[in-house]
């Protein structure tokens, strides 16, 4: 049976997106589709597949990441679905939990795990920018549209709000990952 | 110039690789080679042989229109760095053993 669940996730809430649908699938629900908001389970037996999340550089359907795609699945690690965004996509995969037990670990040493985090971070200043330019943009034509016409324009003001609030989204994931990042690194002086 | 160490990882890759194996056959290789205490990730795996191709170190073998899994094979300048790497970690091993006593 079929169960469709719209759900808001925001950017930097990942690992909690991650353990929700992992959570579904420990309760018979694999999800088989995921869309920005809303997320297709198929019921199946409990605890069958274990899910992660990725973050990639370049489209799912980008040369590249077919290629890395088709490894994955030499080792058991299958793509669920992928969700583009601008240079960038989010992927879900899944393995059957017998054969990862622990959950699906990709990176076992630190260089990787650092590589992971500067691309996300990058990836999340970009969106910082083109967001807060997006939003003061809006807000500069409300201002002027205001002050000349005495009009209030909504739409823009919506839009300069959402703006302000994806800006804020993207600048509270860029931290994080500068975060994680100086963390591995200083254990990267010592350890491998 | 002397080399740069290279990471676990790679050292065992490139171990595995004396005869051509493919990707899930490496992981499973070092696992067994390490009495399971090293455990390669995919993603990792998947780096380490796309830089190590790219050095020329290993090759990627035409893939097998049966199993369609991509094999891998160390080359002659892989065998090279391999060696030297060996050479470095027994001085490791020798000077620490001499040092600490140990036999």
């Amino acid at each position: 049976m079929r169960r469709v669940i719209h759900k808001i996730f925001w950017i930097w809430q990942l690992e909690k997106e991650q353990a929700w649908v992992n959570e579904m699938a420990s309760h018979g629900y694999s999800l088989e589709h995921a869309g920005r908001f809303t997320f297709v389970f198929e019921e199946t037996e409990p605890d069958k597949y274990i899910y992660k999340e990725l973050f990639l550089k370049g489209w799912g359907e980008s040369t590249e990441n077919i290629k890395y795609f088709k490894f994955l699945e030499e080792m058991g690690i299958k793509v669920v679905c992928y969700i583009n965004y601008p240079g960038t996509c989010w992927v879900y995969v899944r393995a059957l939990k017998e054969d990862y037990p622990g959950g699906i670990e990709l990176y076992s040493d630190i260089d990787s795990k650092i590589q992971y985090q500067k691309t996300m971070a990058f990836y999340m200043i970009f969106v910082s920018v083109i967001t807060f330019l997006a939003a003061s943009l809006n807000l500069s034509v409300v201002i002027s549209a205001l002050a000349a016409e005495g009009r209030f324009m909504w739409l823009n003001s919506l839009c300069a709000g959402f703006m302000y609030g994806l800006f804020v989204a993207s600048v509270i994931a860029t931290v994080k990952a500068f975060v994680n990042m100086s963390k591995l690194k200083k254990e990267r002086t010592i350890h491998e | 110039m002397p080399q740069l160490a290279l990471t676990e990882a790679v050292f065992y890759i490139l171990l595995s690789l004396q005869k051509p194996l493919h990707g899930y056959g490496i992981i499973q290789n070092v696992e067994t080679l390490s009495n399971g205490r090293v455990k390669l990730a995919a993603g990792t795996l998947y780096g380490a042989l796309n830089s190590l191709v790219e050095k020329g170190w290993i090759d990627a073998l035409p893939e097998n229109p049966e199993s369609r899994k991509k094999e891998y094979v160390i080359t002659k300048s892989g065998m090279n760095v391999l060696k030297e790497e060996l050479a470095r970690l027994s001085e490791l091993v020798d000077n620490g053993k001499r040092l600490l006593g140990g036999n």
